[in-house]
C-alpha cells in the first residue's frame, strides 16, 4: 500500500540521515583552525595556522613569548578578529557566530580573571549561569567543580582572600562549569604551587578522558609530557612541528652526558674535551649506556672523575632544538602538520 | 528586552556594588552634610526671586542631588574599568553573552543605584530640609528617571572615550561639576553671569533642575515639564550615540583595582 510505504521509506531515510550525521559529527574535530592569519600592524604573528583538536585529545601549543599562542586562542574565542582563515568549534563557524560557538567552549585566559570582592562560590555560580546553566544546575555544578579542584573549604572566601594557587584553581574551575566540548587553557599553571599544579593537570586529564578537547598552552613542558599531549610548536607564525609528545621527543629530543674531572679532561675517542668537561662528540640516543661505556674506556683516569650528569631526551630539549631551527638543517619537517 | 544573560551580568554588577558601597553611601551622605550650610543662603535667594514661602531646601536639595548624581557617574567608570583590571572583562566577552548583554547588564544596576541615590536624597530633603515638590509627583518621578538614565549613558560614554580609569574619572568628575554648576545646582541660573545663563542651556543639569524647580516652586505638572524631559532624553540619546560609535569591546583599558 502506497500510504504505508511512504512513511516507511521516510523513516528509513531519517534513520540513515541520523546515523550518517552522527558519524560525521563524531568524526569531526571539536576545534578546526584553517589558514588563520593575523598581523598586528606590520608584525605578522600568525601565518596560516592549521590545527585540529579532536574530542578527548589534549593539544599542547608551545612557543616563545609573543609567538602568537594567546592571539590564536583569542581568535578561537572571538576576542580578536583574524585577517584570514576559518575557525570551527563543534562544527560552528566561530568567526561568523562567536556567541553560538561560545556555548561549547570554556576559556581560562592567561591573565587571572576572578572577581576579588565576590566569594569563590559567587564567582563559580555566576559564571555557571552565564554559561547557560539553570539555577539548580549551577548550584550543583559549583559544588562539584569546587570539590574537583579542592576549593570546597574556600567557597565562602572572597577572591582576594584566596592564596595564589587557590585563585589559579578558581580561575580554571570557572572555565569547566558547563562541561565544555572545547577547553582552552592559556598557561593555566602560572603562579600555581605544586599542589595546585597537580590538581589542574588532574582535571585536564579527567576532562579529556570524558571527551573534552583541550587546547593547552604552557612554558612548563614537563606538564605536556605528564599529560602525554599532542604537541604543536608555534614558531615564526607557523606550526613548525606537530606530532605526539613521544614522536616529537624521539625526533628532536637531545640526550646529554657530561663527565666532569679534576683538572683538564682526558682525551677519549668519540668525546670532546672542553676544559675539565667531556661531552659526546655526536648526539647519543642512550645517554646511560654512553656514560657507562665512557667510564670503562677511561681506565685509571676514572679516578679523576668528580661528576657525571646524564639527561634523557625531553620535550624541552626537543623544543629548543626545534625553535633553534636545528630541525630545518638536519631532519626536514616530516612531522610538521 | 533584557536577556537572561543580561540578568546574570546585572546580578554580578549588583553584587559588586553591594560589596563596595562606600562610594554610593558617600554620594548620599555628603549632600546631606552640606545642605544645612547652604540652605539659608538658598532660602534668601528664593525669597528675593519672589518665593516668600520657599525653604532653602527647595533650591538646595534638587541642586545637590543633581551635582552628586553627576559625581556618581564615576561608579559607571569604576564598574567597567575594574573588569579590565580584574581580568574578568575578557571572560565575560568569551562567554555566550553578547556585548549588548554585558553592557546592558552592567548599566541596569547602576541605573537602579542612581534612582535610589536621587530618591533617598529627595526624601531626606523632604524630611529634614523642608523640600516640598508641590506639583506633580509623577512628573518629578519621570524627570528623575530620565535624568538618571541620561547620567548612566554619560558614564558609559566616558568609558567608551577614555582608555584609562583615572582619566575617565577625573574628566568625568570635572565635566559633571561644570555641567551641574552651569545648570544651577549651586545657585539659581538667574544669578549667574549672562554668558553662563546662555551656556546653561547646553547642560542637561539645567533641564533637570529647571523641571524640578517648576514642580517644586510653580506646582508644575507633567505637561509643563515635558519639554525638559524631552531635552534630557535627547542628551541621553546623544551620549548613547557616542557610545555606539566609540565603544570597542576589544579595546585595552587600564583600570585599577
Amino acid at each position: 500500500m502506497p500510504q504505508a510505504t511512504i512513511p516507511l521509506r521516510l523513516y528509513v531515510v531519517v534513520v540513515l540521515y541520523d546515523v550518517v550525521s552522527a558519524y560525521i559529527v563524531d568524526s569531526d574535530p571539536v576545534l578546526r583552525v584553517s589558514g588563520v592569519t593575523m598581523a598586528y600592524g606590520e608584525n605578522q604573528v600568525l601565518r596560516g595556522i592549521d590545527l585540529e583538536v579532536a574530542a578527548g585529545q589534549i593539544l599542547g601549543l608551545v612557543g616563545a613569548n609573543g609567538a602568537g599562542k594567546t592571539t590564536l586562542i583569542s581568535i578561537v574565542t572571538g576576542l580578536l578578529p583574524c585577517d584570514r582563515g576559518s575557525v570551527a568549534v563543534a562544527g560552528i563557524d566561530a568567526l561568523a557566530h562567536p556567541k553560538r560557538a561560545a556555548r561549547y567552549l570554556g576559556l581560562a585566559p592567561q591573565e587571572l580573571g576572578i572577581y576579588p570582592t565576590l566569594t569563590a562560590r559567587e564567582n563559580l555560580y555566576d559564571f555557571a549561569r552565564l554559561a547557560g546553566l539553570d539555577s539548580r544546575a549551577a548550584r550543583t555544578r559549583t559544588l562539584e567543580v569546587a570539590e574537583l579542584l579542592g576549593l570546597t573549604d574556600q567557597l565562602g572566601l572572597r577572591g582576594d582572600q584566596l592564596s595564589g594557587g587557590q585563585k589559579r584553581r578558581l580561575h580554571t574551575a570557572m572555565a569547566i562549569l558547563h562541561r565544555p566540548q572545547l577547553l582552552l587553557l592559556d598557561e593555566p599553571t602560572v603562579g600555581a604551587d605544586v599542589t595546585s599544579r597537580a590538581g589542574i593537570l588532574k582535571i585536564v586529564r579527567a576532562m579529556a578522558t570524558e571527551g573534552t578537547a583541550v587546547l593547552y598552552t604552557t612554558h612548563y613542558l614537563t606538564e605536556l609530557e605528564q599529560l602525554d599531549a599532542e604537541i604543536a610548536v608555534l614558531d615564526g607564525g607557523v606550526i613548525a612541528v606537530h606530532g605526539s609528545c613521544r614522536e616529537v621527543v624521539q625526533r628532536w629530543g637531545r640526550a646529554s652526558v657530561v663527565l666532569r674531572f679534576t683538572g683538564p679532561a682526558p682525551e677519549l675517542e668519540g668525546w670532546t674535551a672542553n676544559g675539565s668537561r667531556l661531552t659526546p662528540t655526536h648526539p647519543v640516543t642512550d645517554p646511560g649506556a654512553a656514560a657507562a661505556a665512557a667510564l670503562v674506556a677511561l681506565g685509571p683516569q676514572v679516578t679523576r672523575l668528580v661528576g657525571l650528569d646524564v639527561a634523557r631526551p625531553s620535550l624541552e630539549s626537543a623544543y629548543l632544538a626545534i625553535t633553534g631551527h636545528v630541525f630545518s638543517e638536519e631532519a626536514g619537517s616530516d612531522l610538521a602538520a | 528586552m533584557i536577556s537572561r544573560r543580561s540578568l546574570v551580568v546585572a546580578r554580578i554588577s549588583r553584587q559588586l556594588l553591594l560589596t563596595d558601597p562606600a562610594s554610593t553611601i558617600m554620594m548620599v551622605v555628603m549632600p546631606l552634610i552640606l545642605a544645612p550650610f547652604l540652605a539659608p543662603a538658598a532660602k534668601a535667594q528664593l525669597q528675593l526671586a519672589g518665593y516668600p514661602a520657599a525653604s532653602g531646601g527647595d533650591q538646595i536639595i534638587p541642586g545637590l542631588a543633581v551635582l552628586f548624581a553627576f559625581l556618581s557617574t564615576q561608579l559607571v567608570g569604576t564598574l567597567f574599568f575594574r573588569e579590565h583590571a580584574w581580568g574578568t572583562w575578557n571572560r565575560l566577552r568569551a562567554s555566550p553573552a553578547s556585548t549588548a548583554d554585558i553592557v546592558l547588564g552592567k548599566v541596569a544596576p547602576l541605573y537602579v543605584a542612581q534612582l535610589l541615590e536621587l530618591g533617598v536624597l529627595l526624601s531626606a530633603g523632604w524630611l529634614l530640609f523642608g523640600y516640598r515638590p508641590n506639583g506633580s509627583v509623577l512628573a518629578l518621578a519621570l524627570v528623575v528617571a530620565t535624568f538618571a538614565a541620561m547620567l548612566v549613558a554619560f558614564g558609559v560614554m566616558l568609558v567608551a572615550l577614555f582608555s584609562s580609569m583615572d582619566m575617565a574619572l577625573v574628566l568625568g568628575g570635572l565635566g559633571g561639576m561644570v555641567m551641574a554648576g552651569l545648570g544651577g545646582a549651586l545657585a539659581p541660573v538667574s544669578s549667574l553671569p549672562s554668558w553662563a545663563q546662555v551656556a546653561a542651556h547646553f547642560s542637561p543639569a539645567y533641564w533637570a533642575l529647571n523641571a524640578m524647580r517648576s514642580i517644586t516652586l510653580d506646582q508644575a505638572g507633567l505637561v509643563d515639564v515635558a519639554g525638559s524631559i524631552g531635552v534630557l532624553l535627547l542628551f541621553g540619546v546623544g551620549f548613547s550615540a557616542v557610545v555606539a560609535w566609540r565603544f570597542r569591546p576589544a579595546a585595552v583599558k587600564i583600570g585599577t583595582t
